[in-house]
């Protein structure tokens, strides 16, 4: 019998959300602190001729006027091209070019627009292909950037920021005698993250040189790891505080907003300082969601069996590479899909242009790469006859297959697609993707999509875990990862609890990471925090459960190997009459006369992922993640015929989550990635001008589905428990946005019988690709 | 965040509303009348205008009014959206208002402020054009009253002191039969790739339509395009569309090809609508 998991237990910190109590980042009091803000770039592309900040200095109230020249490191994890605040060039409009710190808000804007920038205007490079094109502009020169990681591959000379392959089987002569074969091209935009807490950094700097950073991110310790290195502080004096983090789907695991607060504090002789990003910069200056352009070649034998596939992709990842160039890693791992396909090429090819940089977006750039290749089996099941589902199911993965990479299937690895496809037939009343008329120009049409998903974590990531208890025999878990809204602080209670067979309530998880407490856990992301952390939860439950029995052995006077704990009691296993609670024995044990025996209990665990490899340059094979996860995904549109618009009616998803260790708060999780991946899909992309100009940049203009537009969510679990991870659960976390733009694309493709190639598909677009072809 | 400080004023009638505007003005404020605020708070804030007094008429009864009399309905201009709406008195007018942003903002955003916006849209003018309203201003003269066409070009054409107190709506037009079709890029609320409103006055056809052009606008010869009743709906859609073909405009929510698609198929469901008694 369970205590803690296979129950839909609430999130911990549901109270004080729906309150309004719990307390993010720029809620703490600001009162004495200095403000900062920035100045951005209006141009896309332009030399800096020169910045005049001395109006700006001249301002009362005004504390200090930053500039590039200011701060002549460049960051990034994994190159380091970007410089804090620009330098001689800007590369995107809206990239930081200046920062006032002065006495408050209002007064820090009023110097900004004191300061004169004279640009001399350059040709912006606005997509992959044009940035590709021979003879295109450097926009970073000839490699002016640093490698900080192994494999990462630039191609000084060209706007390449790193290039990844997989070469499996023979594709391009096994391609050619294929009996169906599908060709297509695609280009998707870039977007915003547009979580509900914008983001936000504060930095003070102590007269004993102690920084201390509190931000609203996914990665407080990589903010340490970067400010230490880039600045030449040992890291044991910078301190890291993340409260609540009110949204993050990946765009708060860039290190950007902590570095400008230093700068800030420094500038000032370490006086605190608040540098909150309004709306319009948190959208065109902080990174943003990949766009991406792609070549897709598949084919299959008369019966719609997958024979070869070639697959160049192209990702957009702006000025900056920041993360992007494991995103163009992420998409080569995983390009077949979930599917076997036995010869097998892909170049992935991370390129700069004069976007706002890409960072991290939920799903890793695996929405973006289902979207191409899930149309496009589509396409190919149109042109085989096939149902789009039995298509799918004839070239699932299994038994006897590998990966793109080249790792061996197995179910409790990967997880089982078949029985995912079996599912989300009676959830979406799949009808085989025909098109039913219900009134004279409205027809109702069902699109599938399958996808999958591995993580890419340096190989050595780590995560702890330290337990500690109440006098009420309740226990403290202390870990580094952020509670941003995946529950990932409500599954490591669960894992707690479920180990040490107490109540989920026994259990309280520190709210509040600190680095200078927690112990290390590499990031919160890739879906990655319930496997690394709850490995390190469930080692420190054995090891506080190991003292336990000692402490409980020396309170009844037996051996601790014939301890038995349950119900925060421990038992006597040959006399169960005898027990001790364990308010009496987690600060060691006191006997009625006095004796003191044994020790207090604290339980440390800890974990460095095993068993991970760096990819082979030429042919791809490693291993990248744990774990996969896979699932199946069927959206509903109502479509009218005549206007080209539509209705969302209902999405589905049935997902391969190992073990549904909190029905409820999984299905949510995974309804909210649905959410994401419609209102992407359908209304979200950041436009730009020919100058490269953001034409949509504020809440007014940029929209995204908001609440009475959503369709009925479905959402159900196959259960494939995966070897390695605490409970057999998977990461499940993010993937319920990746195959929704595929879905949608596929339905409205049916619906209006065209081919529908890009994003988001707004009715102008669907009229465009109906009557003109190729959207 | 303003960043800067400014001069807030509520005067209770009309002739301070005015004195005030003229000191300040004098004084090189560069005041602006003032309503329910979410155009000047946004564009403040933006820092697109820079205002050193804003003038709050909601404190001035006559800018409140929301009556019948015998001849008229009188809209005061600081009437919010949500007021009219929710008044039930002009039906066509209501649903419009219901159409623009959403509700909180609805509950703030008034008819005046609507109409003397610099938001190109100004969609409460629809149903004013083909009611043939009028206009009660106050200004260096006191109050006049004119109809909205003659100083409603698509935006308001008033003397930098001049405000409107109310707007008055021929009786006919509440109870005549109308139609309101308001489409956008892809989202529920959003400004309008178009927004067609029509009303029915001694059984001809009266339309008019924001989001199409830089400006609302009502055409006679669109009128006696689409009253042709001989013709089928997609033919005289075909031809009213063509008449507006040169003023459609482009923009980031959709091209000026799209958009005349979209006027097509919604005047063509307009007139089939009229047509079969729909409306």
């Amino acid at each position: 019998m369970t205590t803690a998991i296979d129950k839909s237990i609430q999130r911990r910190e549901a109270w004080d959300k729906v309150t309004g109590q719990a307390q993010y980042c720029d809620d703490l009091p600001a009162a004495g602190m200095l403000s900062a803000r920035l100045l951005t770039s209006t141009y896309a592309h332009a030399r800096l001729r020169s910045v005049d900040i001395a109006a700006a200095q001249a301002l009362p109230g005004v504390e200090c006027v930053l500039t590039g020249a200011d701060c002549p490191q460049l960051f990034g994890p994994l190159l380091q091209d970007r410089p804090a605040l620009a330098r001689d060039k800007v590369r995107y409009a809206g990239e930081p070019l200046a920062l006032v710190v002065a006495v408050d808000e209002p007064t820090a804007e009023q110097a900004l627009r004191l300061i004169e920038v004279d640009y001399e205007p350059l040709p912006p490079l606005l997509k992959p292909a044009q940035a590709l094109e021979r003879g295109a502009p450097l926009l970073h020169g000839q490699g002016s950037y640093k490698k900080v990681l192994e494999d990462i591959y630039p191609e000084p000379g060209t706007n390449i920021a790193s290039h990844y392959r997989i070469r499996k089987g023979d594709s391009q002569s096994v391609l050619q005698k294929c009996a169906v074969i599908v060709r297509q091209c695609f280009g998707l935009p870039p977007s915003g993250h547009l979580a509900m807490e914008i983001r936000t950094a504060r930095a003070e700097i102590t007269a004993q040189g102690q920084v201390l950073i509190t931000t609203s991110s996914q990665s407080p310790y990589s903010v340490r790891k970067q400010l230490a290195e880039a600045f030449l502080i040992p890291a044991g004096q910078i301190q890291v505080k993340t409260p609540l983090v009110g949204g993050g789907f990946g765009g708060k695991a860039a290190v950007c907003l902590e570095i400008l607060a230093y700068l800030a504090s420094r500038g000032v002789g370490g006086k605190k300082v608040r540098l909150t990003l309004p709306r319009e910069q948190d959208m065109a200056t902080a990174p943003c969601r990949l766009g991406l352009e792609a070549e897709i070649s598949i084919g299959a034998d008369q019966n719609g069996l997958i024979q070869a596939a070639e697959l160049n992709y192209y990702l957009d990842c702006g000025a900056y590479t920041d993360i992007a160039p494991y995103m163009a890693k992420a998409i080569a791992v995983d390009c077949s899909g979930p599917y076997q396909i036995a010869n097998l090429s892909c170049d992935a090819l991370c390129v700069y242009t004069n976007h706002t940089y890409a960072t991290s977006f939920r799903g890793f750039s695996h929405a973006e790469q289902t979207f191409c290749l899930e149309r496009t089996l589509d396409m190919l099941a149109q042109k085989c006859g096939d149902d789009p589902l039995q298509l799918r199911l004839k070239n699932a993965i299994g038994p006897g297959c590998t990966t793109p990479t080249q790792v061996a299937y197995s179910a409790g690895l990967i997880g089982d697609l078949p029985q995912c496809l079996e599912k989300i037939q009676p959830l979406s009343c799949w009808d085989g993707g025909g098109v039913t008329k219900i009134k004279p120009h409205t027809v109702r049409v069902k699109g599938l999509a399958c996808f999958w998903k591995t993580a890419n974590p340096p190989t050595d990531a780590i995560s702890g875990a330290v337990i500690t208890f109440n006098p009420d025999g309740s226990v403290n878990l202390n870990t580094g990862a952020v509670e941003m809204g995946s529950g990932c602080h409500t599954h490591l209670n669960q894992i707690l609890a479920e180990r040490l067979q107490l109540s989920p309530d026994q259990v309280h998880v520190v709210a509040a990471p600190d680095t200078q407490v927690a112990p290390e856990h590499w990031k919160t992301v890739a879906s990655l925090t319930v496997n690394m952390a709850g490995r390190a939860v469930l080692a420190a439950a054995d090891d506080a459960l190991s003292q336990l029995r000692v402490n409980a052995g020396l309170a009844l006077g037996c051996p601790d190997a014939e301890i038995e704990i349950a119900a925060g009691r421990a038992f006597s296993k040959k006399n169960p009459e005898r027990f001790i609670p364990f308010k009496d024995i987690v600060q060691g044990y006191k006997s009625p006369a006095g004796q003191s025996l044994g020790q207090p209990v604290i339980g440390r665990g800890s974990l460095m992922l095993k068993g991970l490899s760096l990819l082979d340059p030429y042919s791809g094979s490693g291993r990248t993640g744990p774990d996969w996860s896979l699932g199946a995904q069927v959206v509903e549109v109502e479509a009218d015929l005549r206007t080209y618009t539509y209705r969302i009616i209902s999405a589905s998803t049935a997902m391969d989550v190992g073990r549904a260790i909190n029905p409820e708060l999984m299905r949510a999780v995974i309804a909210g990635g649905m959410a994401m991946g419609v209102s992407l899909a359908s209304r979200e992309s950041f436009a730009y001008n020919s100058d490269g100009i953001p034409l949509k940049p504020n809440l007014r203009t940029y929209k995204l589905m908001h609440i009475g537009e959503e369709p009925d969510y479905r959402v159900d679990f196959v259960e494939t428990p995966e070897q390695g991870s605490p409970y057999g659960v998977r990461s499940y976390s993010e993937h319920g946005i990746i195959g929704m733009p595929a879905a949608l694309g596929n339905a409205l493709s049916r619906a209006f019988a065209c081919r529908l190639n890009t994003l988001p598909l707004n009715p102008e677009r669907i009229w465009r690709a109906a009557t003109e072809g190729d959207s | 965040m303003i960043a800067y400080d400014f001069m807030y004023m509520q005067p209770d009638t009309l002739r301070q509303a005015r004195e005030n505007f003229l000191r300040l003005s004098e004084s090189g404020q560069n005041p602006v009348y003032y309503a329910g605020g979410s155009e000047i708070i946004t564009m403040c804030r933006a820092g697109d205008i820079r205002p050193g007094a804003v003038i709050d008429i909601k404190n001035i009864d006559a800018c409140q009014a929301l009556s019948l009399d015998e001849d008229w309905l009188r809209l005061g201009a600081a009437c919010t959206l949500n007021r009219i709406k929710e008044s039930g008195l002009f039906p066509l007018l209501g649903l419009v208002c219901g159409r623009i942003a959403d509700h909180t903002n609805q509950c703030r955003i008034t008819l005046g402020g609507n109409l003397c916006g610099s938001i190109i849209y100004r969609e409460t003018s629809l149903p004013l054009l083909l009611a043939d309203a009028k206009l009660i201003l106050y200004g260096a003269r006191g109050r006049r009253a004119l109809a909205l066409k003659s100083v409603f070009d698509g935006r308001m054409r008033l003397q930098p002191d001049e405000l409107i107190v109310e707007a008055q709506v021929p009786l006919w037009a509440l109870n005549a039969p109308y139609y309101h079709m308001k489409k956008t890029a892809n989202e529920k609320i959003d400004y309008p790739l178009l927004s067609v409103a029509a009303l029915l006055y001694e059984d001809q056809l009266r339309v008019a339509c924001s989001g199409l052009a830089d400006r609302p606008l009502r055409s006679k010869q669109v009128e006696v395009a689409l009253n042709r009743r001989a013709l089928s709906p997609g033919t005289v859609a075909a031809k009213a569309t063509a008449l507006l073909a040169e003023q459609a405009r482009d923009s980031v929510e959709g091209s000026a090809a799209y958009r005349l698609f979209v006027l097509e198929n919604t005047l063509r469901s307009l007139v089939e609508d009229w047509h079969d008694e729909k409306i």
